[in-house]
C-alpha cells in the first residue's frame, strides 16, 4: 500500500486531481474515527474529515514519502481536531465545568441520572465518560484518545502532537487522573 | 520497594512499565488489588460509541471534496516557476556574498602581511636602516680617511671636505634618529659622535690645518673611523644575510 500511495501522491502532483479520490476513499473511515474521538461531535468529526483531506491536498508537495500516507494524513487529522477544540467557543464548552469544584461536578452527572438506578445503563455511563472527557483539555484529551482509544506508543502521540516524548506521557497522566476522579462516583454506584 | 503510584500505574496499564514494576504488582498484595481496580476503571473507558459510516462514505467525503481542488499542474507552474526564481536568487547571493569575502580577505592579508612584517619583526626596521645606511657610512669612512690624511696647504680640499660634511651632518641626523627608534643603540652612539665631528667641521667659518688638527686630536677620529668600518662591515654582513641587494631604498 505504501508503494501504491506514494505513485498515487506522484500522480496527483504531476496534475492527476482525480487520484486524490483513492486516497480519500482508502482513508475516510480512519480519519472520521480519530476525529470523532477527539472532537466528540458527529459534526464537527465530519467538517474534520473535509478540513483534513483539504489541508492534505494543499500540502501535498511537503509529503515526502518518509512514512505512509496513511500515517501522514493520521496527524494532519489529529491537528485539525485539536485546533478545532481548541477554539476559544468550543473550549468555553469544553471547559465550562472545571469552574465548578468537583462536589458540584459529581452532583451534576448525578443529576442527568436523577433516578441512581438508570445510572447503571450503559447510555448513561457513556453519557458521564462523554462529559469527563469534554472536561480535559485538548492536549489532554487528544493525547489520552491516541493513547487509550488508538493504542499509539508515547513517542508517537509526541510526534503526531509535535510535542516531547514526556510531555505526552505527563499528558496522559493528567488525563487519566481526571478521567478516574470525575468517573468514580460513577464506578461507587455501579 | 515502594508501593507504585498512579504514574507508574499507568505506565504499566498501557505496557509501558518497567520490569520491576510489573514485578512488584506481582509480589505485592496490595499493589496487585490497587492495579486491578484501576485497570477496571480503565477498561471501562471503550470506544464503542464511534458512530459507523457507510461503506460509501469515501466517496461521499470526495465528491463534496473535488469541487474545491484545483489540479497541481496548473497551480504549481507558477509556484516552481518562483521557487526557481527563488533559488537563483539565493545562489547569486550567495556567490556575491562569497565574492565580497573572498576579495576583502586578500586586501586584508595584505595589510595585515605588511603591518605584521614591521610590527613583529624587530630586526626588519633594523636591516632597512642598515640599507640605507650603507652609502651614508661609505661616505663617511672616506670624509674620515681625507681628515686624517689633510693636507693643511690645499684650501680646495677644505673647502670640498667642509661641503661633504654639512651633506652627511643633514643626513647624520636623520639616521642617528632612525637608528634610535630602530632599537640599535650601538649604532646610534656611534652616529651621534660622527655627527659632532661633522658639525665641527661642517660649521667652521674659516677652515684651516689647525682646527682640522683639533678635530682630529680632540674627537679621536682614527677610533671614529674604526667604528665607522666596524659598523659598516656588520651593516654589509647583516645586509648579505638578508639577501638584500646593495642600493636598496625604504
Amino acid at each position: 500500500m505504501l508503494g501504491s500511495d506514494h505513485s498515487i501522491v506522484r500522480s496527483v502532483l504531476a496534475g492527476d486531481k482525480e487520484a486524490y479520490g483513492v486516497l480519500v476513499r482508502a482513508h475516510s473511515a480512519t480519519v472520521f474515527r480519530v476525529a470523532f474521538r477527539i472532537a466528540g461531535d458527529e459534526a464537527d468529526a465530519e467538517e474534520i474529515v473535509q478540513e483534513t483531506f483539504l489541508r492534505g491536498y494543499q500540502r501535498l508537495e511537503s509529503y515526502e514519502g518518509r512514512s505512509s500516507f496513511g500515517t501522514w494524513i493520521y496527524r494532519i487529522a489529529v491537528n485539525c481536531a485539536l485546533n478545532r477544540i481548541s477554539q476559544p467557543g468550543i473550549e468555553a464548552e469544553y471547559r465550562h465545568g472545571e469552574e465548578s469544584d468537583p462536589e458540584e461536578r459529581t452532583v451534576q452527572v448525578a443529576a442527568q441520572g436523577a433516578d441512581p438506578e438508570r445510572v447503571l445503563l450503559s447510555g448513561e455511563i457513556s453519557a458521564a465518560q462523554d462529559v469527563a472527557m469534554r472536561r480535559l483539555t485538548p492536549t489532554e484529551k487528544s493525547a489520552f484518545v491516541l493513547r487509550h482509544l488508538e493504542d499509539r506508543s508515547t513517542n508517537e502521540i509526541a510526534v503526531v502532537l509535535n510535542i516531547a516524548p514526556n510531555a505526552a506521557k505527563q499528558a496522559v497522566f493528567r488525563a487519566v487522573q481526571k478521567l478516574r476522579r470525575e468517573l468514580a462516583p460513577l464506578r461507587g454506584n455501579a | 520497594m515502594k508501593h507504585l503510584d498512579e504514574d507508574e500505574l499507568v505506565e504499566l496499564y498501557y505496557g509501558e512499565g518497567n520490569s520491576a514494576a510489573d514485578a512488584h504488582v506481582k509480589a505485592c498484595r496490595e499493589c496487585s488489588a490497587q492495579y486491578a481496580r484501576f485497570k477496571k476503571s480503565l477498561d471501562a473507558i471503550d470506544s464503542a460509541s464511534v458512530p459507523g459510516r457507510s461503506a460509501d462514505y469515501g466517496d461521499r467525503v470526495w465528491e463534496t471534496l473535488r469541487p474545491q481542488l484545483i489540479p497541481y499542474q496548473k497551480k504549481t507552474a507558477g509556484w516552481r516557476s518562483w521557487r526557481h526564481w527563488r533559488v537563483a536568487a539565493m545562489l547569486v547571493g550567495c556567490a556575491m556574498v562569497l565574492g565580497i569575502v573572498f576579495v576583502s580577505g586578500r586586501y586584508w592579508e595584505r595589510i595585515t602581511t605588511k603591518k605584521t612584517t614591521l610590527a613583529n619583526n624587530p630586526q626588519a626596521g633594523q636591516r632597512v636602516v642598515l640599507v640605507v645606511l650603507t652609502d651614508h657610512l661609505d661616505r663617511t669612512e672616506r670624509l674620515l680617511v681625507q681628515l686624517e690624511h689633510a693636507n693643511s696647504m690645499d684650501k680646495t680640499d677644505d673647502a670640498q671636505m667642509q661641503s661633504e660634511a654639512r651633506e652627511l651632518l643633514a643626513s647624520n641626523r636623520l639616521y642617528r634618529v632612525t637608528a634610535s627608534n630602530a632599537g640599535d643603540p650601538e649604532l646610534a652612539g656611534a652616529l651621534d659622535r660622527l655627527e659632532g665631528v661633522l658639525a665641527e667641521i661642517a660649521n667652521d667659518p674659516n677652515l684651516n690645518a689647525r682646527d682640522i688638527e683639533r678635530v682630529r686630536n680632540d674627537m679621536n677620529t682614527k677610533g671614529m673611523l674604526f667604528e665607522i668600518r666596524v659598523l659598516r662591515a656588520r651593516s654589509s654582513d647583516q645586509k648579505s644575510r638578508a639577501g638584500i641587494a646593495k642600493g636598496a631604498t625604504i
